[in-house]
């Protein structure tokens, strides 16, 4: 809508008028400020303080959360797993005959918060004992703060190759392997089929996040000296929301594997482009998005799930000490839902805390980390240990969608089922 | 030739979706200077409604908007009358706060009632294509374009043909003058806020069936809205269309001939590049400060 003349010609003349260029600028700043300020709003901090549950002398952890923003989804199922876990624990007695309480602020998704907050717990509120907070890009700096104040800092969350290469002593990841080892069971897995079966030809497309692009990366690089051509490689940024693009370009490459490094909606994105170009390839994988249960499953329909291949440090079923108690502790508190690979790893890191606390007697920083290094303690995800960077030594479980559910494939000793689905069906 | 002509298909229809969303944006700022920032939540918790609705009933998201439109009209209406009239005397930056409260109110809302998870609309129809030679249109995609075309159409007639838009234009272009001639300035503020909200009702359903979406997406949304009005020239609805439908091409052909990680970045780029030459945008009008 343009000022016509006679609208203009209505107007008083002005002792108030301005240079109207700059007024338009000034318009034009206003707007982009605002996308400032929503930014930067967007990282404050709402604290979420939880109640003190009331006994003499409670045991308190700290932590700190992504509750809301970006990360707001797997925070959200981290802060689950370590309720469970609380309740768990404070059933039978508690940890070192202390009622544990958690102390949870949420750090917005925001690196600068997330760093106050740790401070804060640690300094301040003077917390017993710290646990990780989600992502390797919080976990970053987080892990930084925990260091520098000689806390042990056991991180659910945080495998990017970066996290451990600082040399730091205190910290300890609550998983199998790091990201670039994470698709090691996979490539394993093309290695033990004969040669008229594997791919020839593959796609790379990764989001541009630091969980998801080094293991794709690293699959390339691998399932390259297998021998299998790279047809397509492309890092895409985080907020990319159309896969049309991307899907229509691999598709006329016609890759026999198709391999993403996707988080959630790009993975969900790229199947529905996928499908909407009737292009199937015969493998499938992706990193995060399809350990996402039911989400994923209501998302790309549950038909398409069909075959779908990811890595993940937890599998639901298995017969790991505390697992079915933990599975059904998540189903009581939470509506008979599932919990989520996060959930599972941030009770994992729990236990590791709580295991090397118990074994030393007391809340000592140092000696819960020497316990930690030299010992394997026991977790739902199975046996734990690490090197002295505090990067796990272990191995991913390769899952895939088999008829509406899903099912551990590799490595052989954990593997749920003897059958994998080899070729990928069409979409339904 | 045929990589050309379907990025170049694509890039429009999801433009045109585009330009519905920010549709509403530049109808509010042209007309009552306030930046709109609970626009991308708005969308989100329409998206939601028609998600729950779908779920529930079984009623096509992209049809739902039939009932999401006239309550967001409605919702536009009440929150324009009991909180963003007490702002209307402030500064625009004022608009900015007090919207973007409103938007963090929608998403903590969201978070509690519907849970923090994605969700997302997925009707018979919502992986499948037109194919045309070689060149394939997502049903999904095609559908919201039409969708997004209707209300554009429609928004245009009410604005030009009817009494109530000539007095909301009127409004826009000059406040005192359309005082003059008998326009109430607190009622056109209303209508046209609730009809900028309206807009959202189409929106969010088409983004229910699009992308899967959550509490928190609204960030993503509104930053991309605010590009394209300014891009096109705040208040300036033809400003919107061509804004929204020069991202859309920008992402498609950034993501076809050049990089993935460029896509979204070029769009910026030209913004930045247009506002260098055009402060007021590509349609934006040089307003006189005593005119406003």
């Amino acid at each position: 809508m343009t000022a016509s003349s006679s609208a203009r010609s209505l107007a008083l003349s002005g002792t108030r008028s301005n240079n109207p260029r700059r007024h338009s600028r000034m318009l034009s700043l206003t707007a982009l400020a605002a996308v400032g300020v929503m930014v930067l709003a967007a990282c404050a901090a709402k604290p979420s303080e939880k109640a003190a549950s009331g006994t003499s002398k409670p045991l308190v952890v700290g932590i700190s959360l992504p509750l809301t923003g970006d990360f707001s989804q797997p925070g959200g199922e981290a802060k689950r797993g370590y309720e469970v876990w609380q309740s768990m624990v404070n059933a039978k007695g508690g940890v070192l005959g202390r009622k544990v309480e958690l102390k949870i602020t949420d750090d917005a998704s925001n690196q600068d918060t997330v760093v106050a907050d740790y401070s804060k717990l640690i300094t301040q509120d003077k917390v017993d004992l710290v646990l990780g907070t989600f992502s390797s890009l919080l976990n970053y700096p987080a892990s930084a703060v925990a260091e520098k104040n000689a806390m042990v800092f056991v991180e659910p969350a945080g495998g990017a190759p970066k996290m451990f290469t600082r040399g730091f002593k205190n910290l300890f990841f609550a998983q199998p392997a790091t990201a670039p080892h994470q698709a090691d069971v996979f490539v394993d897995w093309i290695k033990s089929l004969p040669d008229a079966e594997r791919p020839k030809t593959a796609a790379y497309p990764s989001q541009d996040d630091p969980f998801a692009a080094p293991v794709i990366e690293s699959m390339q690089k691998q399932l390259e000296a297998l021998g299998v051509k790279t047809v397509y490689s492309a890092v895409y940024p985080a907020d990319t929301t159309n896969f049309q693009t991307i899907a229509s370009q691999m598709a006329s490459k016609k890759p026999d594997l198709i391999a993403q490094g996707a988080v959630f909606e790009d993975g969900v994105g790229l199947i529905r482009s996928l499908k909407q170009l009737n292009y199937s390839p015969k493998m499938l994988f992706q990193t995060s998005a399809p350990s996402n249960s039911s989400q994923y499953s209501d998302a790309v329909g549950m038909a398409n799930t069909e075959g779908v291949f990811y890595t993940v440090s937890w599998n639901e079923k298995a017969k790991t000490p505390l697992n079915p108690e933990f599975v059904a502790a998540y189903a009581k508190a939470y509506a008979g839902a599932s919990p989520a690979e996060d959930a599972a790893d941030a009770f994992a890191a729990a236990q590791i805390l709580q295991a090397a606390t118990t074994a030393v007697g007391s809340v000592d920083q140092s000696k819960i980390r020497d316990w930690l290094h030299a010992n394997t303690p026991e977790t739902i995800l199975g046996p734990l240990s690490w090197d002295e960077t505090g990067a796990p030594k272990g191995k991913f479980l390769l899952a895939q969608w088999q008829s509406s559910t899903v099912e551990v494939v590799g490595p052989a000793d954990a593997a749920t089922t003897k059958t994998v689905v080899n070729p990928k069906p069409g979409w339904k | 030739m045929t990589q050309l002509v379907q990025a170049l298909a694509l890039g429009l229809l999801i433009g045109g979706v585009y330009a519905l969303m920010a549709s509403g944006l530049a109808l509010i700022f042209g007309v009552m200077r306030i930046i709109n920032i609970a626009q991308g939540a708005l969308l989100i918790l329409v998206a939601m409604i028609t998600w729950w609705l779908w779920r529930k009933t079984g009623i096509d998201p992209i049809l739902a908007s039939v009932i999401t439109t006239p309550l967001m009209f409605g919702f536009g209406w009440v929150l324009y009358r009991f909180v963003v009239s007490r702002i209307r005397d402030q500064s625009a930056s004022m608009s900015v706060l007090l919207t973007f409260g409103f938007a963090l109110v929608i998403e903590g809302v969201l978070n509690v009632v519907a849970g923090n998870r994605f969700r997302s609309a997925t009707p018979s129809y919502f992986e499948e294509s037109f194919r045309m030679g070689g060149v394939s249109l997502p049903k999904t995609q095609v559908y919201g374009f039409i969708a997004a075309l209707v209300v554009l159409a429609a928004l245009y007639l009410i604005l030009t043909r009817t009494w109530t838009g000539r007095a909301i234009r009127a409004t826009s272009q000059n406040p005192s003058g359309a005082a003059l001639v008998g326009v109430g300035a607190a009622g056109t503020a209303a209508l046209a806020f609730a009809l900028g909200t309206a807009t959202t009702g189409v929106g969010g359903s088409i983004l229910s069936v699009l992308y899967p979406f959550f509490p928190a997406s609204h960030y993503d949304w509104i930053s991309r809205l605010l590009g394209i009005v300014v891009l096109g020239g705040l208040g300036s609805l033809p400003g919107a269309m061509v804004g929204a439908l020069i991202l859309g091409l920008a992402e498609t052909l950034t993501a076809t001939y050049g990089s993935l990680r460029w896509s979204t970045l070029v769009f910026y780029l030209v913004i930045m590049v247009v506002l260098l030459f055009r402060p007021q945008g590509l349609y934006g009008a040089k307003l006189r400060e005593d005119a406003v």
